[in-house]
């Protein structure tokens, strides 16, 4: 826009695209209060019950999570490494790695939803079984929606004149995907860690 | 940019100064005025908020007559002509009064803080409060679990929409809260469904009832009298009609009611609620939306009465 | 960085090809407001009148709460209904009146002071507002689902409002739930594009300090909505779940806590006081010194106030709980916190009344507003401090002197400067003038309106009246009754205004780019302005916003602009 001709007005609308980092940044910041209000919710709770664990319940089982938090914090390494490849136009490894960073992100919902599934309390058991489950399954849901941005990102990068607007999409994805592993490193902490 | 020193002008000052006397004399004067805006005082916490009340008015209605002052003089005396667009002398700014007006306001609200904080403490008004298992609170219903209520406390049960006071030493229960002249209480304040106030404005205290919690709860009452108890935290249909009187008696009064309660047989308390929701079954069709059942009046010795002339 | 810095043409020629790119505009019909418009002075409009929409039903339903109020006994209307009524009237009256116009005046305002030609998401922004109709009518339609609406009171404190005596999954109560949720949803939207579109839009020139107020106190405001409202949001899911799948987060049957709610719901709420009045200050620090012919008196203070507001108010909120069950370490902190607020707020008062000193006064409708607002603000501000005051609290929380400190807050500063600011740039956005007669009786009936309705709210509370209540002891009538009396004045002083937006709109005389020779990147546009501002001739801001006497222009090249508009209003 360094002419005087008229920009066409349809046009402009895409003049703008430099703007969507900013708004996705400041979303990524408003969203991790929603998480402060779940924690600082868990944690009040806990610190003032009577009874935490519903009867019956002795606590949470930490390996397999942990095993779990494994995957998951690494795939944020991975996803570095595809936006590496990417800055050096190396599509194929981009792909590569950018497709693990979604399988181990899908690993971890799988090993999620088998712990779920073993669990022996349910949301309507006590405060517990509320915040456990309100916690994990909005985290996953998180990780859920991540996968499926990875998806889309994909998709594009095979479309001709692929990020040709820049790439800011993989970028603010990759942003999206850092977020959501730092929430879990809390998580984790939070649930499992902290059982005294 | 500061504007240019101006020539202190004497008359002026002399007139700002006379001004600012005859303010702070109004604003003592409704300071004053303003313990007559309150019901009686029936509690030793009364005085004390009375009181903090009236410093902060005085300060309050200095603070907006100096306002409302300038913008009387500003609109009386600064407006521009008719016809007149043009522009008035730019200031910008003036630091120096830019920090007096920081400074001023500030050490004012901390003055009243301070003052504050220490009615607070010479009112001790709240005890610790334990979390109880709501299962707890009604298996109480009828009995009185004395063991676990600390010496001279009258519990408190709210309900929906319903008070129920318990004098668990004389054995006593009524909908109508007796107590001894100059003597500190403490309540035990429980709830069996959801939040209610507890709030005695003759004796300018209040407190939530938070079921799942027993909250301690002390005052001393100072006058003798009838004063209204009213629910203040919002608990659904019938909350405006929870209500329930407080009787403030001489010591032997106090005992000679405890005695001839602890004699009657247990009878069905004051719920005006209740009332209500029989009234409304036998409308056709039901008025209104759909409500909450009111729980059934408490068993007590002694209903008493909240339609008797109250004095606050 | 956009706009892209764009060198006024200066020469002759190029001077005369301007014009015309204003004219290539599509037809403006009065269609495009039914409409999914990306347009932020489309929008605007849109968020306007339909929050004005929503604001004669929350004042009917004012009407009603005032006609039962009027006598002591509960006789107008059954008390399930005067429940529901006031519940419904405090949540449409902020989740769709004043937080909808506040983000009208937004999307009129901010593109246009700062000469972005739009929001930075424009389809982001209709998105917003469309949400807005949406959890609109299901908020109505609550109030007819079986077992009628929402009665829990705004703030929804459980255990009442997870009662549900009925028992159905679609409940008055869920559909409240719903529809504040959405409302959150709209509002983060809605703040990710004003915060954007401030930091990333502002003209070349406009650094931060040169940036007009009203800006600053929206990014001041929409800074809270982001951090404030995912709070509320996360409470509200929790109470949502209680409510409907039974689980206990606030249920003390199963070790929840009723009191943790209440937390979370006034760590929103409160900021959402100050998301309310910061725009207000912004229309206040606009207005007075365009009236008075004077710079606004120390500029840099107030912006810089805007955000120790922020900063307060976000650590503050304890206020709203003195008596429900917290500790007296935590009274008295929040006490200290919320009493230093007075600080920063005063320093903005005082910086108006130092603009208005010695000025030139112009005592138009707008003007009335603002000086009318402004003293209405400060009584409620000083009833705000004495609620601050943990032993004056207990006595009066939850009683009508609470009830009187808002509304003379909301009613009598923010909507009265909400008016003003309606009549202010009412020219610039309908091209027309409204009329001076009808502003000024309306400001009139406002005035006297707003103080005769909520004065006698603050004795009542004094004496112990609680609010929320259908029926009250015989003692409170006396004050009830001027109450009443002054909230009908209230609902007669609106008919003024719409009266005076619907004809002058219609048929209003022509307004020019400036009508009021106010300084500001929004009078350098034609009225109403084209689709995209300034599109690309955007001017390069050289100095601070109301250098009114200074002499000093704003923009570069501001007198050929001006001659320009003007050139142009004498052709058409
Ligand atoms: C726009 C809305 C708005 C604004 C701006 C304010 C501003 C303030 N409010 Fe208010 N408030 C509400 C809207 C607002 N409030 C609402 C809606 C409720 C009730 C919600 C509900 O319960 O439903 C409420 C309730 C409320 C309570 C809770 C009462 C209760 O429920 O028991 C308290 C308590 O501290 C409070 C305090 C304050 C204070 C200290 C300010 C301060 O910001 C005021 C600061 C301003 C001034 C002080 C005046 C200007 C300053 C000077 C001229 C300097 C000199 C002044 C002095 C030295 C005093 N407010
Ligand atoms: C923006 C916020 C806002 C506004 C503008 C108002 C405006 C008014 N409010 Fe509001 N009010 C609240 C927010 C607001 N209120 C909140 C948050 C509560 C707390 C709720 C709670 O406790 O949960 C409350 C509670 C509340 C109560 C207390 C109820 C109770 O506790 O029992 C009362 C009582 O008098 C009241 C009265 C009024 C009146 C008379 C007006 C007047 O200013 C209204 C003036 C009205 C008009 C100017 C329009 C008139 C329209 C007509 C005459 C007919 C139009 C007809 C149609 C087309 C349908 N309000
Ligand atoms: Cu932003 Cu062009
Ligand atoms: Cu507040």
């Amino acid at each position: 826009m360094t002419t005087t001709t008229p920009q066409p007005l349809a046009e402009h609308g895409e003049a703008h695209g430099g703007h969507n980092m900013t708004g996705f940044i400041i979303f990524l910041c408003s969203e991790s209060v929603i998480f402060l209000a779940f924690f600082s919710g868990y944690a009040l709770l806990k610190l003032s019950a009577l009874n935490w664990l519903p009867a019956g319940v002795e606590g949470l089982e930490w390996r397999t999570p942990l095993l779990n938090t494994v995957v998951l914090v690494s795939s944020s390494g991975t996803i570095v490494l595809a936006e590496h490849f990417k800055a050096k136009d190396k599509l194929w490894l981009f792909r590569g790695f950018w497709l693990l960073t979604m399988a181990m992100g899908s690993y971890f919902l799988y090993g999620q939803a088998v712990e779920w599934g073993g669990l022996q309390f349910g949301f309507t058991s006590g405060t517990f079984g509320g915040t456990f489950y309100l916690l994990t399954g909005f985290h996953g849901l998180h990780v859920a929606t991540g996968i499926l941005l990875m998806g889309l990102m994909l998709v594009k990068s095979f479309l001709p004149g692929n990020y040709v607007g820049g790439e800011q999409g993989v970028q603010a994805t990759s942003l999206f995907w850092h977020f959501v592993d730092v929430i879990w490193i809390v998580l984790f902490l939070l649930i499992y860690v902290w059982q005294g | 940019m500061t504007p240019s020193p101006s020539p202190i002008n004497r008359p002026a000052v002399v007139a700002v100064s006379l001004w600012v006397g005859l303010l702070i004399g109004i604003s003592r004067w409704v300071g004053l005025q303003s313990y007559h805006w309150f019901p009686v005082q029936a509690s030793n916490a009364a005085p004390l908020v009375d009181g903090l009340f009236s410093f902060e008015t005085t300060i309050g209605t200095f603070v907006f007559l100096a306002v409302a002052s300038v913008m009387a003089w500003v609109i009386l005396r600064h407006r521009a002509e008719k016809y007149d667009a043009s522009d008035a002398e730019p200031i910008e700014g003036n630091t120096k009064l830019e920090i007096i007006w920081t400074a001023i306001p500030f050490v004012l609200v901390m003055a009243i803080a301070v003052y504050a904080m220490k009615v607070n403490t010479s009112l001790g008004v709240l005890g610790p409060m334990e979390h109880i298992h709501l299962a707890d609170a009604r298996e109480q219903q009828g009995g009185y679990p004395g063991d676990r209520l600390p010496a001279e406390s009258i519990e408190v049960v709210a309900r929906q929409w319903s008070w129920e006071f318990r004098y668990p030493e004389a054995g006593v229960s009524s909908t109508e809260l007796h107590l001894p002249l100059d003597q500190p209480v403490t309540f035990r304040l429980v709830s069996e469904d959801v939040l209610h106030g507890f709030y005695i404005p003759a004796f300018r205290l209040k407190q939530d009832v938070i079921p799942g919690r027993a909250i301690n709860f002390n005052l001393t009452p100072t006058r003798i009298g009838r004063y209204r108890l009213r629910d203040s935290q919002f608990s659904g249909t019938w909350f405006a009609a929870n209500q329930a009187d407080v009787v403030v008696d001489s010591q032997d009064d106090y005992q000679a009611w405890l005695k001839q309660a602890a004699a009657l047989p247990l009878q069905a308390g004051i719920s005006d609620a209740v009332v209500e929701y029989q009234q409304r079954l036998q409308q056709t069709p039901t008025p209104g939306w759909a409500t909450v059942k009111p729980a059934p009046p408490p068993q007590v010795n002694v209903p008493g009465s909240n339609a008797l002339p109250h004095d606050a | 960085m956009c706009p892209d810095p764009m060198p006024f043409p200066t020469t002759p020629e190029a001077m005369t090809t301007t014009p015309s790119l204003h004219q290539d505009q599509p037809p403006l019909s009065w269609t495009r407001y039914f409409g999914f418009s990306t347009d932020a002075k489309v929008i605007g409009i849109q968020y306007i009148v339909l929050a004005f929409f929503f604001f004669l039903i929350g004042g009917f339903l004012a009407m009603i709460i005032r006609g039962e109020l009027i006598t002591p006994p509960a006789d107008l209307v059954d008390r399930t209904v005067y429940n529901g009524l006031y519940t419904m009237h405090g949540t449409i009256m902020l989740f769709l009146f004043i937080f909808p116009v506040l983000n009208g005046l937004n999307n009129l305002l901010i593109p246009t002071m700062i000469g972005a030609p739009d929001m930075a998401f424009p389809r982001l922004n209709t998105a917003a507002f469309w949400l807005v109709p949406v959890f609109g009518l299901l908020l109505i339609a609550s109030f007819f689902v079986p077992g009628g609406p929402a009665y829990s009171g705004w703030w929804s404190y459980p255990p009442v409002s997870i009662q549900n005596p009925l028992g159905n999954l679609i409940s008055g109560q869920s559909l409240w739930l719903l529809a504040v949720a959405l409302s959150g949803v709209s509002s983060i939207m809605g703040a990710i594009n004003f915060v954007t579109t401030i930091l990333r839009m502002r003209a070349p020139g406009m650094t931060l300090f040169r940036m007009p107020v009203f800006c600053w106190t929206a990014l001041a405001a929409q800074s809270l909505q982001l951090i404030g409202l995912p709070a509320l949001t996360g409470g509200a899911v929790m109470l949502l779940f209680d409510l409907t799948v039974g689980t206990s987060f606030y249920r003390p049957e199963g070790g929840g806590d009723p009191v943790l709610y209440q937390h979370f719901f006034w760590f929103y709420s409160h900021p959402a006081v100050y998301v309310i009045i910061l725009p207000v200050f912004g229309v206040f620090s606009e207005l007075f010194p365009v009236y008075s012919r004077k710079p606004l008196f120390g500029y840099v203070y107030v912006c810089l106030a805007s955000f120790i507001i922020v900063g307060l108010g976000l650590i503050v909120w304890v206020h709203h709980m003195f008596p429900s069950g917290v500790t007296m370490w935590m009274r008295n902190l929040f006490m200290f916190t919320t009493m230093l607020i007075a600080v920063p707020t005063g320093v903005k008062v005082f910086a108006w009344l130092g603009t208005i000193w010695r000025g030139k006064l112009q005592l138009t409708t707008p003007m009335l507003f603002c000086l009318g607002g402004l003293i209405n603000f400060v009584f409620s501000g000083i009833t705000g401090i004495m609620l601050a005051t943990v032993p004056i609290d207990i006595h009066v929380s939850n009683t009508y002197f609470v009830v009187g400190h808002f509304h003379y807050v909301i009613y009598g500063a923010a909507v009265m400067g909400i008016f003003a600011a309606i009549y202010h740039w009412f020219p610039k956005f309908t091209g027309r003038m409204p009329y001076e007669g009808l502003g000024k009786l309306h400001f009139v009936l406002t005035f006297i309106g707003a103080n005769l309705n909520f004065l006698p709210m603050h004795p009542l509370g004094l004496m112990g009246m609680p609010r929320r209540v259908s029926s009250y002891d015989p003692e409170f009538a006396f004050w009830n009754v001027l109450a009443s009396l002054g909230a009908f004045l209230l609902g007669v002083s609106i008919i003024p205004f719409l009266l005076n937006m619907i004809s002058s709109w219609a048929r209003g005389p022509k307004a020019t780019h400036n009508p009021w020779n106010a300084i500001g990147l929004e009078w350098l546009l034609p009225s109403p302005p084209p689709v995209e501002n300034f599109e690309e001739h955007v001017p390069t801001v050289i100095s601070r916003p109301y250098g009114y006497g200074t002499g000093l222009p704003l923009v570069e090249h501001q007198a050929e602009i001006e001659r320009q508009l003007t050139l142009q209003e004498a052709s058409a």
